[in-house]
């Protein structure tokens, strides 16, 4: 379903939009694996809703039903207050579950980017994350992101990120790094 | 530890605890049945059914259970394992259903467990099957104010025995409303822990400000959560009660303050505080003055692996426990402060929770403590104020002179003891309910 906005965009013009963003996505992936997660900070709105539902098992019939909605407990419901407050918790020294941090590897791809009439851009991309911790922990976390992107003094930045982990019951022993 | 039908694991003049109990998969083996097969089971809500032909599914420890509500509005707990060959009948997590299809030879039961179906009965069974014997395998079932428990031992006591004083408290939480709780949830994830570790720390109010002191503060810095420290929890009025295996901790202050959870920051403070003021005197109809202003539930379990509300640490080997989470709210509560308490527990308890995190490389090391040979000949030191709880003049229960105490994890291994080496329920200890339940609410909510 295309946007109005985007049937208007040229192919240059997609491209370019998709160069971008995809720079954007490498970017972000190499501030997580890095831990710098105050510049992390800086890729979101102030406005940001960064939320995981849940995954259910359900019939092919109900797929409709397959993630919870807003409203529901969520494995992530946090605004940017709530970010802020994770990723300052790190730097206390006594954030038990990263410290000593894990070693994590964010591989992102198959991005679509749509235009959307407001300006702000609708991205969806998948990724995997490996995480290893402490001495033989260690994770593959399968997942998509629907990002909503909107230009803020020249610069994307995440507006609302929704994650959806390929998972019913997660594996990991916690949730504990950014996704 | 085990000399045949003999647990000895707690020192009950030391506190010393074997730790062979959290990796040794014969003991193991021994609780799924002698535990896990006798006890009353916290299966889920009674809202996650509401409507009838409603399923959920649950676990009775590593069993697979349905629990459903039938056409009459009936509910059942039924093992989720077709009697011809043991496939499962139900592979959702959830959904409506009059039936239920076994997907390997087309078995078909009806939601009460009833087998209803059979492909081939004349023809390839002669008519000989046995069909009303080979119905789903059914739990006992009971609520508590709209929590649904179940047990598979016909000889187990009622719900309401099986709770006994210890409802005096659950009450402050699970009986609060006459509209009762609703359950948001469950997130589900599996750790990498002894069961029991998850259990005992439910009264381990000692390792709150070290294990999650880094949470608290940013908390308290960011959203204005009440700040945590050693000295507050040892100056603190609370206290511990212990009664037929459940822990209970609770707020002994009579302030009028809203029960502290999860969500409370310095913005939602008054939506709490005003929701408080609003609904005490349906409170205290339902559950007399001294519950109501006085006596506030924390942190809890019920026996075997019911945690904090309702969440289950459900067993899967002696090294790992599935983990579910899920948030009760009281059910007409403003949406406001539904949302500020679910905002608060995926902050704190979910699997990605600031709280939660924290918690599970402690239990694990823990658990791992017992797997190797210098490690388990140690054992855990569980002395701490020995000889500082007893009868409370006030407070039913095996009551702790103080919040910060080992009596609860003491008391919980001898009840472990008490189950393991009981024969049948006619040697497991129940105490009589002699608590003065004032107000008017019930088992039944």
């Amino acid at each position: 379903m295309k946007s109005a906005r985007q049937a208007e965009l040229g192919s240059e013009a997609r491209q370019a939009l998709w160069f971008e963003l995809m720079q954007f996505y490498v970017r972000e992936a190499w501030l997580l694996d890095e831990r710098r997660f105050k510049e992390w900070l800086n890729l979101f709105t102030d406005d940001v809703l960064y939320f995981m539902p849940r995954r259910k098992n359900v019939l092919r019939r109900e797929l409709h039903r397959e993630e919870t909605s807003l409203g529901d407990l969520a494995i992530l419901e946090e605004d940017r207050r709530y970010l802020e407050m994770r990723v300052a918790r790190l730097e206390t020294g006594m954030a038990w579950a990263e410290d000593p941090p894990s070693r994590t590897r964010h591989l992102i791809g198959n991005l679509e980017a749509t235009p959307l009439e407001n300006g702000e851009v609708s991205a969806r991309t998948a990724f995997l994350v490996y995480r290893s911790h402490l001495e033989t922990d260690h994770q593959l976390l399968s997942s998509s992101r629907k990002d909503v992107l909107r230009q803020v003094d020249g610069a994307w930045k995440v507006a609302r990120r929704t994650i959806v982990l390929d998972a019913n019951v997660l594996l990991d022993k916690n949730l504990s790094v950014f996704l | 530890m085990r000399s045949l039908q003999n647990y000895a694991i707690i020192d009950p003049a030391t506190g010393k605890l074997d730790r062979r109990i959290f990796s040794d998969q014969a003991v193991y083996d021994d609780e799924m049945e002698k535990i896990f097969g006798r006890s009353w089971l916290m299966i889920g809500r009674e809202t996650l059914v509401p409507e009838p032909d409603d399923f959920f599914h649950t676990y009775m420890g590593e069993d697979p259970v349905i629990l459903t509500r039938d056409g009459h509005g009936r509910l059942h707990a039924l093992l989720n394992m077709c009697r011809h060959r043991g496939n499962r009948v139900v592979r959702c997590d959830d959904g409506n259903a009059k039936q239920f299809l076994c997907t390997y030879h087309g078995w078909t039961y009806r939601n009460d467990g009833t087998l209803e179906y059979v492909p081939g009965e004349s023809e390839a069974y002669y008519g000989a099957l046995d069909k009303p014997s080979l119905g789903l395998i059914k739990a006992r079932i009971e609520t508590y104010a709209g929590i649904v428990f179940a047990t598979w031992d016909k000889d187990a006591p009622s719900l309401e025995a099986y709770l006994g004083d210890a409802r005096w408290y659950l009450d402050t939480l699970f009986n609060r409303r006459d509209g009762g709780t609703q359950a948001l949830g469950p997130i589900k994830w599996l750790e990498p822990v002894n069961w029991k570790t998850l259990v005992d720390n439910c009264s381990d109010n000692y390792h709150v400000a070290t294990s999650h002191l880094s949470s608290a503060r940013v908390q308290t810095r960011f959203i204005g959560r009440p700040p945590l420290s050693h000295e507050d929890q040892f100056a603190s009025p609370n206290k511990h009660a212990f009664v037929n295996g459940h822990s209970i901790t609770f707020r002994d202050a009579d302030d009028n303050a809203p029960r502290y959870v999860h969500g409370i920051t310095k913005e939602t403070m008054p939506l709490f505080q005003e929701y408080h003021n609003a609904t005490m005197a349906e409170v205290e109809r339902r559950l007399g003055t001294v519950r109501a202003h006085r006596v506030q539930l924390g942190n809890h379990s019920i026996f075997p692996n019911g945690i904090l509300g309702l969440r289950l640490a459900l067993p899967r080997g002696p090294l790992k426990t599935e983990f579910w989470h899920f948030v009760l709210v009281d059910r007409d509560a403003p949406d406001e402060l539904k949302r500020a308490i679910r905002i608060g527990s995926q902050a704190n308890n979910g699997a990605a929770g600031l709280f939660e995190q924290d918690d599970v490389d402690n239990w694990r090391q823990v658990t791992e403590a017992s797997t190797s040979r210098l490690r388990r000949r140690h054992p855990q030191e569980l002395s701490m104020s020995l000889g500082h709880s007893g009868a409370h003049p006030d407070y039913p229960g095996m009551v702790s002179e103080r919040y910060i105490s080992e009596n609860n994890q003491r008391l919980f291994y001898r009840r472990w003891e008490e189950f393991m080496n009981a024969e049948s329920w006619a040697d497991i200890p129940l105490a009589p309910i002699s608590a003065r339940f004032e107000g008017s609410a019930t088992m039944r909510g």
